[in-house]
């Protein structure tokens, strides 16, 4: 794909700041590491480097119930590996999290590996009723975050925001 | 092995001593025990997400460093979860406890047998995570002194509780989400302490 505009990785960051998400779980690929150096370098936000991502939708349930809001960055291989939990925890008990999930495995995508699950992602959040935005350049990105986070917490469940390359310009092979 | 401790004898027995801890509970068994002996606001109930028992409860913890967290596991939904034991040692926290009910069977759905029944050993692969206090109990004697740790000394820690296998009786209240609500509600009003736990 093409170069994305790079301050890409700022918006992100402050969509979920100003939302009032403070805690923070990753397993962080090329692509969310650019998001996490915000997140890192802001002495507000707590970020837990998990070992599978069905770990951080558990630490960051547990979190919620304690009253913070939480944010899971991952590929969407992560989304992958978090499906269960997101489906017997988080819908079944109305526990809301904010996923951030970078989009491999479609448009320009140079690993053969990442095709299928890129081209099941929104299959599989539609199939768990999690609602998610993929805005494919920054002004998109500005005029549906808040109102997705506001979404997940009014009817306290998951959604999802969807990085494609357009956005973010992709890894290169 | 007659004098094997069971999960509900060693339910009692924590349960008479909690005043303001969360106790987070696994699916199956560790849920249902704690529910039939000491049904509490402050009980975190799970019916699903097999092997988030911990992390759950470690999300808790980082939240409300003022709280006691301590969570019930079991072997066999630890054993689907073995990375939480290396963020739990990375995150330190010292609010935070884990006990795991280990019958060495995957005892809701039938009996069938797991890995510390073999050569595992749950204690030992928690050290290896790096979490230095970390314990395997298999009398009365040793699990007070288990629980007189983890209620009145830093975490984390673990305790790996060797009980005998067997199901508990009865029904089980799958409210889940009157019991969320109860949950995260009696949290929030648990006025936060300024004494270190």
């Amino acid at each position: 794909m093409g170069m994305g505009d790079p301050s890409w990785s700022k918006h992100v960051a402050d969509v979920l700041r100003r939302n009032g998400i403070r805690v923070f779980a990753t397993v962080p690929d090329y692509i969310v590491t650019q998001v996490l150096e915000h997140l890192w370098a802001d002495p507000e936000c707590r970020v837990v480097t998990v070992t599978r991502e069905e770990e951080g939708v558990g630490l960051l349930s547990g979190a919620w119930l304690a009253g913070q809001r939480g944010a899971l960055l991952m590929q969407n291989s992560g989304l992958g590996n978090s499906i269960n939990a997101l489906a017997s925890l988080n819908v079944a008990s109305q526990i809301p999290i904010v996923l951030v999930v970078s989009h491999r495995g479609d448009l320009g995508e140079f690993n053969p590996a990442q095709v299928p699950m890129g081209q099941a992602t929104g299959a599989l959040l539609d199939a768990l009723g999690i609602r998610y935005i993929r805005p494919g350049a920054i002004a998109e990105l500005e005029t549906q975050g808040d109102g997705l986070i506001k979404l997940a917490y009014m009817r306290s469940l998951p959604v999802a925001i969807v990085l494609p390359a357009e956005l973010t310009g992709g890894k290169q092979g | 092995m007659t004098d094997r401790l069971t999960r509900t004898a060693a339910t009692r027995l924590l349960a008479e001593r909690l005043t303001r801890e969360v106790v987070v509970a696994n699916l199956g068994q560790a849920t249902f025990d704690l529910q039939h002996l000491a049904d509490r606001p402050l009980n975190c109930y799970t019916y699903g997400s097999m092997g988030q028992c911990s992390s759950i409860g470690l999300g808790i913890a980082l939240a409300r460093p003022d709280v006691r967290v301590i969570c019930l596991d079991g072997d066999g939904s630890l054993l689907m979860n073995l990375g939480s034991l290396c963020t739990i040692a990375a995150e330190a926290p010292r609010n935070y406890a884990l006990v795991v009910w280990d019958n060495e069977v995957h005892q809701t759905t039938g009996g069938q047998p797991t890995a510390t029944g073999d050569r595992a050993s749950l204690a030992a692969i928690a050290l290896g995570a790096g979490i230095a206090k970390s314990v395997e109990v298999r009398t009365e004697d040793d699990l007070r002194t288990a629980y007189d740790r983890i209620l009145g000394e830093d975490g984390p820690q673990v305790v790996c509780v060797k009980i005998a296998p067997g199901r508990s009786e009865g029904q089980l209240d799958r409210d889940i989400l009157g019991h969320v609500r109860r949950f995260r509600s009696a949290l929030a009003t648990l006025p936060v302490s300024s004494r270190s736990v």
